[in-house]
């Protein structure tokens, strides 16, 4: 094998070093391994090439007209290419000055400066000066071209890469050029916004200061920044993002491509969505209920009281009667201590965190937790793509980015779904269901499979019991209508004879009416149809927070320990602990199960209340003890998506003074309770996670890295 | 005379019908062609008849449609009917006149090509040639001439005719396929070339009007007959549109290499300058081509000895400019049609076309410095084989060779701040001559 | 008012072509035929019709100099001022109607009747100076023809 790999590889020249680069790769990207610098500005490696802005000119001996360009050239055998000859070195200069001639020179005042492309070019490659002495092209200066994006088009260089985006990687063809020629300049129609949810990535790859971000305008300076490589908050893409401080706040979050997860985006509501971090209302002390109202205290007072009343309780009504509500939010280590904290500091087996209606902690069919059971990066491989009742754009925006990348590659798309969604218009069919229909769509399918068409695999308790359910699947059929059934019937056949399908749901979508057996269901048609385990193919739920499937993982589920091994005993549910008298205390930690309730009010019958969190939530609001936590910008810990990716949150500013981790809380709290808690670090729970739970066997902090780790099998690791 | 060929039977009224177009042996040649021939055999015909693109670079046409790549991809032909180039006005009469010719050579032209989907792309300016094409090919397609089993051949073809709507950068071949495609009309990169991956990705052959207007006449007449015009290496004949400072301008069927001086004095062409002034320079090719002087009026009209003297036969738009003309002026208003038609997509041709028409207009109104000249000729070289297409190239082609040939008059500018030819004198009286009719040639 | 019946036009030029998005252009051909440029409410007609945004509708037609972007006269007048007119002396003849119109190139009479345009060649070198009024040609003109086109359309404007 390694010696078939070599016949693949390219070999060249490049200013007289050897270079070795697999077949199709372009010289500019042959170059950049070698270390040499080619200018560009139009080309960027997730887009093909263009050749539009004339910069990353090279001597290519043997080929005809010299010289070319790097950015649109494939290497190929033998070739010998020049990087600074007199002739290159005079076009660079030649394209750099027509850059300026009509570009102000308000780098002063620029949000760009210092980290400009065309400035720092024009530094190693640009003539000393300029011999335009004419009157530059001028227009208004900045203008929105939506709520959050800015453009100065005198500072545009017309690169493209903004509008290019638009059309080639987020398709909505949103940021367009306007006009021709020496009067082209970036637009919209008229009185029309840039409506995407990825505007801000052309922010980010706009080389100069032409398109800017409205909330990081005037703020700061490059270089004044503070950058951290950390993980995006959001939601359960967990895009790798760099987080910039300037003086304890946080300005932007930038890409930090990661290839496996983001490809090198991030979505608006991500990048954009921290001003929570920076909040005046964030939480700065303890609080404790006095006299009906909440009133600031100190932390050992708090912290004494709570251990107290916690020790009370437990004396009257038994441990059994404390809840606890974690987070999907919070980091692996926080949510692993939290579980922890309630079964053996407190003695309670009550755990559980909001999340979707799955029917046993492990699919019963396959034993594997629920998750998608293929990688982010394998949907491109995908030949079908079918989305049940789920809206990546609205909820994992970036994921929607992956699936159009794997719609131009070849994937077809399948929308079901009672709303409209983005993905419609690409799709290759759109079948508009009945609301809440999900669950009775995933029964259409899977009757279909079971009995209309050749299956890969067969199982005979999934036939029985698709054939048992045949009067209520008739009864869905007929609230469908015909034009819907003969679609589903379609699009199973679709599926059974797909060469690779990815069948995506909502989490939250199972907890639909009828819609229990979702999750299930779809797992069988993809078992039946042996689309797990294959490339470009899988099945699974979309999760909804940052940290959902880790809580999973970490055991804060009222049936399973960490790493879904049986507990001993099985608490109480999320709902149960939220309607059941028997619940005296609630224990909650970065959760608001108050917005969840018909009307946001926590059960009487509660006779006390701790939250930790960052903000005086609906569910705080009616706590006893409340405890200030810290957000993910100022803690360390490792998060885990919706692929299984395990990745590291890094902190990226002081802790706001009065506030602590989650993790440190409960430790505290621990040892207010009498245990001898001594972890140090995210690192050290991270360390007892790994000897505890089967997926997480042997990872240590250190090994997170930049870019995560995938954790895929237990079996696998626990061999390791 | 000389013998007409894509010309003939121009001035008989109603050619533009297809009964009076039938009358004059109008498609005999597909009938021949369907009949006679298999695909691979007409490919074989044209490359012996020595038929070179009629656009502007003179590519061999049956070495462009052998280049088609044999997938399993549709295949696609557009007729490149979106004449622009300055100088340049003989697909418009040949469109206007005989569009079933025309439309006649696409489909031979389709059927040799294994094409079934061609598209005429008509300039969008030159609104009655439109309908006259479009006119002609529902004529057509009513006659079975198009459409399902051509002529009771098992051959079908469909023919969209596809309006333009003014951008000159439409002409460059990749351009026109993307304006097609519904964009702007931005150059593609090369390779891959449309032969090969073209219009919705399928192998495309994309020739020009009179190119395809000869086609009907070479098939009757055979590929020998066709040889036999011309010279050796640039065979056949050619419309030369002749313009500018001549008594007689208009279009001109004429064996190629005929020389200059035979358009340009020959009576039964140019009949001479007008109002007898002097010969100062010859644009050979269209505003694209680089300027000669008047000692290279005897230079035949054919691809190589054009080249050799440093120019190129272009589109075939002869531009006579008599002694009287300030070429500082004349510089100026062709650059500022390139700065005008850049598409903007790349650097050079976008910022230094506007960047040059800025020097000439202050030279021209006697603003300029005498670095300019030397700002200019380096500008050129900075966009010169540094833009994304050849219309950055095209920009400079004038420049460059107007300031080496008249190097003089760009400093009698920049220190008298004036003409030399002297103020009042730079162009004829309007309307000092009735122009001569548009097919002058053919009559 | 884009009417249905242009709309219907529309979708079926979009079925003609290969690929929808072909058919922008002729598409934006009839809301200019129909609304004398292109309005807003054309963008979105053809943006339908062919299925692409209204940006990116936008972007073709403002690359293309034939879709005005502005209300137009009713006369809308190209003079042609690339070489071989200039050479033929265009500019003596758009200068002269300018004089007599009262307008600067680029704009439009008072009373919405003339719009005075240059262009770029419009391939009719042979019979220079040449014009087009709403797109047909006027060749060989003289100062006394340009004159007389005045007339006629002061006429029609009356009429």
């Amino acid at each position: 094998m390694p010696e078939e790999k070599k016949t693949d590889l390219i070999h060249l020249t490049i200013d007289g070093a050897s270079v070795e680069v697999p077949t199709g790769t372009l010289v500019w990207a042959a170059a950049k391994q070698a270390g040499i610098e080619v200018p560009i500005y139009c080309y960027h490696p997730k887009m093909p090439p263009l050749g539009a802005c004339r910069m990353c000119f090279v001597e290519i001996e043997k080929l005809p007209k010299p010289p070319q360009t790097a950015c649109t050239t494939p290497v190929s055998e033998g070739m010998v290419v020049h990087t600074k000859t007199e002739k290159v070195l005079k076009a660079r200069r030649g394209t750099l000055e027509f850059l300026l001639i009509n570009h102000p020179l308000d780098c002063p005042v620029c949000d760009k400066g210092g980290e400009c492309d065309l400035q720092d070019f024009t530094l190693r490659h640009g003539p000393g000066g300029t011999r335009f002495d004419q009157h530059k092209r001028h227009y208004s200066k900045a203008v929105p071209v939506s709520d959050n994006v800015f453009l100065d088009r005198e500072r545009c260089i017309l690169c493209q890469r903004c509008t290019r985006f638009s059309s080639e990687i987020s398709m909505d063809n949103g940021l367009v050029m306007i006009s021709r020629g020496y009067k082209m300049e970036v637009g919209t129609a008229p009185d029309h916004a840039f409506d995407s949810v990825f505007s801000g990535n052309t922010v980010e790859i706009c080389p100069v200061g032409a398109l800017t971000a409205a909330s990081y305008r005037f703020k700061s300076r490059p270089w004044e920044l503070k950058r951290t490589a950390s993980v995006c908050n959001n939601c359960s893409v967990g895009c790798n993002a760099r987080v910039d401080v300037r003086v304890d706040k946080v300005m932007r979050l930038m890409s930090r491509a990661n290839d496996e997860i983001d490809d090198g985006w991030l979505c608006d509501r991500g990048r954009w969505g921290f001003e929570f971090v920076n909040s005046p209302q964030r939480l700065r002390t303890p609080m404790i209920r006095r006299s009906g109202t909440l009133v600031p205290t100190t932390w050992d007072e708090a912290l004494f009281y709570t251990a107290k009343r916690f020790k009370d309780i437990i004396a009257k009504h038994g441990a059994q009667s404390i809840g606890g509500i974690g987070s999907t939010r919070t980091t692996n280590e926080e949510a692993y201590l939290f579980q922890k904290f309630l079964r053996t500091v407190l003695g309670t087996p009550n755990v559980d965190h909001h999340h979707g209606s799955f029917p046993a902690p492990r699919d019963p069919l396959t034993n594997k937790p629920w998750a998608m059971t293929n990688s982010i990066a394998e949907i491109e491989l995908a030949s079908h793509i079918v989305l049940i009742a789920s809206d990546p754009y609205k909820r994992q925006p970036v994921l929607n980015l992956r699936i159009k990348k794997a719609m131009k590659a070849g994937a077809k798309i399948f929308v079901l779904n009672s709303d409209v969604t983005e993905l419609d218009r690409l799709a290759a069919r759109k079948i508009t269901i009945p609301q809440y229909g999900a669950g009775a769509a995933a029964k259409l399918l899977l009757s279909n499979i079971v009995q209309g068409e050749t299956l890969r695999t067969s199982n005979e308790a999934i036939s029985a019991r698709v054939l048992s359910e045949n009067a209520i699947t008739q009864e869905h059929a007929a609230a469908f209508g015909l034009a819907a059934t003969a679609q589903l019937v379609e699009l199973a056949h679709e599926i059974a004879e797909a060469k690779g399908a990815v069948i995506l749901y909502d989490e939250m979508a199972t907890l639909d009416p009828d819609c229990q057996n979702l999750a299930a269901d779809l797992q069988a048609l993809a078992v039946l149809t042996d689309n797990i385990g294959r490339p470009g193919a899988g099945v699974g739920p979309l999760f909804e927070d940052a940290n959902s499937l880790g809580a999973r993982d970490m055991g804060v589920l009222p049936d399973v320990l960490p790493g879904y091994q049986p507990a001993s005993e099985v608490g109480k549910t999320y709902n149960e602990m939220l309607s059941s008298p028997e619940i005296k205390a609630l224990f909650v930690m970065g959760a608001n199960p108050a917005r969840h309730l018909p009307k946001p009010e926590l059960p009487a019958s509660l006779e006390f209340i701790v939250v930790q969190d960052i903000l005086l939530t609906e569910t705080a609001q009616q706590a006893d003890v409340v405890f200030p936590a810290v957000t993910f910008a100022e803690k360390d810990g490792s998060m885990t998506n919706l692929d299984h990716h395990v990745q590291a949150i890094r902190r990226s500013l002081r802790a706001l003074p009065g506030a602590k981790a989650d993790w440190e809380i409960l430790v505290e709290l621990a040892q207010h309770l009498g245990k001898t808690w001594d972890y140090e670090t995210p690192a050290d729970i991270l360390h007892e996670i790994a000897e505890n739970n089967p997926f997480y066997t042997g990872l240590e902090w250190e090994d997170l890295g930049k870019q995560g780790v995938r954790i895929t099998q237990e079996q696998e690791v626990a061999r390791a | 005379m000389p013998e007409l060929i894509v010309t003939k039977n121009l001035a008989i009224p109603g050619l533009d019908t297809l009964a009076t177009y039938r009358e004059h042996g109008g498609y005999e040649a597909l009938a021949h062609a369907l009949t006679a021939y298999q695909p691979d055999e007409l490919v074989a015909l044209i490359k012996d008849s020595g038929l070179r693109g009629r656009g502007g670079a003179g590519f061999p046409t049956g070495m462009k449609w052998g280049f088609l790549a044999k997938n399993n991809m549709p295949r696609y032909l557009c007729c490149n009917a979106d004449e622009s180039e300055p100088g340049t006005f003989k697909d418009r009469m040949l469109m206007e006149k005989n569009p079933h010719q025309l439309v006649e050579g696409v489909i031979i032209t389709s059927f040799a090509c294994r094409v079934t989907t061609a598209f005429i792309y008509v300039r969008g300016e030159l609104a009655k040639a439109g309908r006259q094409v479009t006119r002609a090919v529902e004529e057509a397609y009513a006659a079975g001439l198009i459409g399902k089993n051509i002529l009771g051949s098992d051959y079908s073809l469909d023919i969209i005719v596809h309006r333009g709507a003014g951008a000159y950068i439409c002409g460059e071949e990749s351009a026109l396929m993307e304006s097609l495609e519904g964009r702007r009309g931005y150059p593609r990169l090369k390779p891959p070339f449309p032969a090969v991956v073209g219009l919705y990705g399928g192998p495309t052959v994309i020739n020009n009007c009179e190119t395809l207007s000869t086609i009907p006449a070479i098939i009757k007449g055979g590929a020998q007959w066709y040889a036999s015009f011309g010279t050796e290496k640039s065979k056949g004949t050619r419309v030369f549109c002749l313009s500018g400072h001549v008594k007689k301008p208009g279009n001109y069927e004429l064996p190629l290499g005929t020389p200059i001086s035979t358009l340009i004095y020959d009576e039964q062409y140019g009949g001479g300058m007008l109002d007898d002034k002097k010969l100062k320079a010859i644009i050979p090719g269209g505003s694209s081509t680089f300027i000669l002087g008047a000692d290279k009026v005897n230079t035949p009209l054919d691809f190589e000895s054009i080249a050799a003297v440093g120019s190129m036969l272009g589109s075939g738009g002869v531009i006579a400019i008599n002694e009287d003309t300030c070429m500082v002026g004349a510089i100026l208003r062709m650059t500022e049609f390139y700065r005008d038609e850049s598409c903007g997509k790349c650097t050079p041709c976008r910022e230094g076309t506007y960047w040059m028409t800025e020097i000439l207009e202050r030279l021209e109104h006697g603003h300029g410095k005498e670095s300019d000249i030397k700002l200019l000729v380096d500008i050129c070289d900075n966009i010169s084989g540094k833009s994304f297409c050849p219309l950055g190239d095209a920009s400079t082609s004038s420049i460059t060779s107007g300031i080496k040939l008249f190097l003089e008059e760009f400093q009698y500018h920049v220190t008298h701040g004036h003409c030399m030819v002297g103020a009042g004198r730079t162009r004829p009286e309007i309307g000092a001559v009735e122009g001569a009719s548009l097919f002058a040639g053919a009559v | 008012m884009i009417s249905e019946q242009t709309k219907q036009r529309m979708c079926d030029l979009a079925s003609r072509y290969p690929v929808a998005r072909s058919a922008v252009m002729p598409a934006l051909h009839l809301v200019q035929q129909e609304e004398g440029y292109i309005t807003s409410e054309g963008l979105q007609a053809v943006a339908d019709a062919v299925g692409m945004t209204v940006d990116a509708v936008e972007s073709v037609a403002t690359f293309y100099t034939m879709y005005q972007q502005h209300p137009q006269g009713k006369h809308v007048v190209h003079v042609c001022t690339s070489i071989s007119c200039y050479l033929r002396n265009c500019d003596a003849l758009v200068e002269h109607l300018e004089k007599r119109l009262g307008i600067k190139r680029g704009e439009t009479t008072p009373d919405g009747n003339v719009t005075l345009l240059t262009a770029e060649c419009l391939a009719s070198c042979g019979t220079a100076p040449v014009l087009q009024v709403n797109g047909e040609f006027v060749e060989n003109v003289t100062l006394e023809k340009a004159d007389a086109l005045i007339r006629d359309w002061n006429e029609t404007a009356r009429a």
